[in-house]
């Protein structure tokens, strides 16, 4: 089997802070991996190494055997798309617009897309659900249909590998499952899916998941194996029974208490100054 | 999608007719307008069938010059107000904020206060001031690693060191002062054939690249990171298209002077009124830079004119800003990128 990720040891640091610690795992070609862990545990950052726009300070991180680096933009552009959370509002385009510029990596027009490109942003934009977006303002769209535009974008890449970064933020109930299904039924086509999540229910749908904490892999595996009552106390503190739908082969996850719920102090909620 | 895809090219089309037809307008009423008039007719005589050997000399000579190097710095101004508004994700921006006009304003002045320096020596000297500003500006940016917004403030820096160089020249040299301020105000009045072979063929090649660019400057629009992951060499690209607006823009004005004002609302008309895709603000914007610059020109040489040889920098501004700000009153929340 090919493996379409292998990361090597990567290590990531913001001045002195250590974001990622000596990462390694592999990807093999047409699996999900479900990256989770609790805020600032490092899964962002580690999306970005593999899209090239953070650079760890060790590590090797190898894209069909071969080293990211090695890649020119454009090429890598038809390798790796990446549905990244940063992406800027403020310049008035259509959603459509937004879609095609992933097609420009593999544009043949020098000024204007093709019917070929369109053809692609149409279909992205229908496995979303959002064809009737396409001609609204991208700013005046809520987070959610937003959302669905990025990703659509980055499935009008067109590459072997997807990244991305909480694809089900922002979305409602239904779009949650249905970007999920969506992503099965790529890596079924045999594209390679590495996707960051906050929702422990819907990693399920993941082949494997990587556990993250304090930049560090704390567990790695099946779903099936890794969701566990002890690991949700390790990783996120909390104390919860996981009990597993059989036929649905979906967890339920129940906290055992609301947990201590924060009082806030008199001074922060006090009028007097003292 | 499709109508709207489908729209954009048509649209493209109609404004750039509609656009050149005024501009043929504006450069036929050039050649006409000055103090000794010409009517149409004789225009196209002198051009086309020369009899008139004083109406020939009058166009071919004079008026032709001035008004290729007024319309040509105009666009020339106009695409790069809208690249480096692009480059720097900034609506304020204009082609001088990496201090090219400060640069080049200081190496103007050095060339008029060093002795025997014949005058052609001002542009060469206003083209390597400006220039280097960019290429210091950049630099320091570069150290500075902070995109976009380090680069402004390092085109701050550059600029107000430079400006602040060119008020000491000015206060200790005021007996030459007034040669400099003239040529800091911009004027095409002294336009001739050497100094437009000079400028055409070389702000062409610049023009044409950067309108080249324009699909995957919308791109770079979002951010280097995005660029790069959409398969552009966005960190060359940002280089480049800096560089050679820079150049091109102190090509010009080392020859017509600091023209304000077209860079920076020239792009801002075509995003208000037609779109903010860089491939309709770049050419719409240069023919409208080409237009507000031809028709502030023609009113400065015009009999209409009250006040002799004002700068068209001045007019410029008189003319753009109640246009600008009926724009803006009207339509001033789409204002911005």
């Amino acid at each position: 089997m090919v493996c379409s990720i292998v990361v090597n040891g990567v290590s990531v640091r913001f001045d002195s802070a250590r974001i990622l610690d000596g990462v390694e795992f592999k990807v093999e070609k047409g699996e999900i991996l479900g990256i989770l862990g609790p805020n600032g545990s490092g899964k962002t950052t580690l999306l970005r190494c593999i899209a090239r726009s953070v650079k760890p300070v060790s590590g090797r991180i190898a894209v069909f055997g071969r080293p990211i680096e090695e890649y020119t933009n454009e090429e890598y552009s038809k390798m790796v798309s990446a549905m990244l959370p940063n992406w800027p509002n403020g310049f008035s385009m259509k959603a459509y617009e937004i879609v095609l510029m992933g097609c420009r990596n593999r544009s043949k027009g020098l000024w204007w897309e093709g019917r070929e490109e369109m053809k692609t942003a149409e279909e992205a934009l229908r496995l979303l659900g959002a064809l009737d977006l396409s001609d609204r303002d991208f700013d005046t769209l809520s987070s959610g249909e937003q959302r669905k535009i990025l990703i659509a974008k980055s499935l009008a890449q067109r590459t072997e590998v997807i990244l991305l970064d909480e694809p089900t933020a922002y979305l409602d109930l239904k779009h949650k499952f249905e970007v999920m299904n969506l992503m099965r039924s790529l890596a079924k086509l045999g594209k390679t899916i590495l996707v960051s999540l906050h929702e422990l229910e819907l990693a399920s749908y993941c082949d494997k998941l990587l556990i993250l904490k304090g930049g560090k892999i704390v567990a790695a595996g099946r779903p099936r194996k890794v969701l566990s009552e002890k690991l949700l106390e390790k990783v996120y503190g909390i104390k919860a029974y996981v009990k597993w739908d059989e036929s649905l082969n979906y967890p339920l996850i129940i906290p055992k208490n609301l947990g201590g719920r924060t009082v806030c102090s008199e001074k922060l909620i006090s009028n007097r100054s003292s | 999608m499709w109508v709207d895809w489908k729209q954009k090219r048509l649209r493209l089309v109609i404004y750039l007719t509609l656009l050149s037809l005024f501009l043929g307008l504006a450069l036929m009423i050039s050649l006409m307008i000055g103090s000794y008039a010409l009517s149409p007719s004789q225009v196209l005589e002198a051009l086309f069938y020369p009899r008139d050997p004083v109406a020939r000399n009058i166009v071919l000579n004079y008026r032709l010059p001035r008004t290729l190097l007024a319309s040509v710095t105009g666009f020339v101004l106009g695409v790069s107000g809208g690249v480096i508004q692009s480059l720097t994700r900034n609506p304020l921006a204009d082609p001088y904020i990496a201090g090219t006009a400060s640069g080049a304003a200081l190496g103007a002045a050095v060339a008029f206060l060093v002795p025997f320096l014949p005058l052609f020596a001002v542009p060469f000297f206003a083209f390597g001031g400006g220039l280097s500003a960019v290429l210091l500006s950049l630099l320091l940016a570069r150290k500075a690693k902070a995109g976009p917004i380090g680069f402004i403030l390092a085109g701050i820096a550059v600029g107000t060191f430079c400006s602040a160089v060119l008020m000491i020249l000015l206060s200790l040299f005021s007996q030459r002062a007034h040669g400099i301020l003239s040529w800091l105000y911009g004027s095409f009045s002294t336009s001739t054939w050497t100094k437009a072979k000079i400028v055409v063929p070389l702000s062409t090649p610049a023009v044409l690249y950067l309108l080249a660019k324009a699909r995957d400057l919308n791109l770079l629009l979002f951010g280097e990171e995005h660029a790069s992951q959409l398969g552009i060499e966005a960190e060359r690209l940002w280089k480049f298209s800096l560089v050679v607006s820079s150049f091109a823009v102190s090509v010009c004005i080392s020859f017509s002077g600091i023209i304000g004002f077209v860079g920076l609302v020239g792009p801002h008309m075509v995003r208000l009124i037609v779109s903010s895709d860089n491939r309709f603000v770049l050419p719409l914007g240069g023919f409208t830079g080409a237009l507000m610059l031809l028709l502030s020109d023609i009113l400065v040489r015009s009999p209409v004119n009250p006040f002799g040889e004002i700068p068209v920098g001045a007019i410029t501004s008189m003319i753009g800003v109640p246009f600008f700000a009926y724009l803006l009153w009207r339509r001033g929340e789409k204002f911005g990128m």
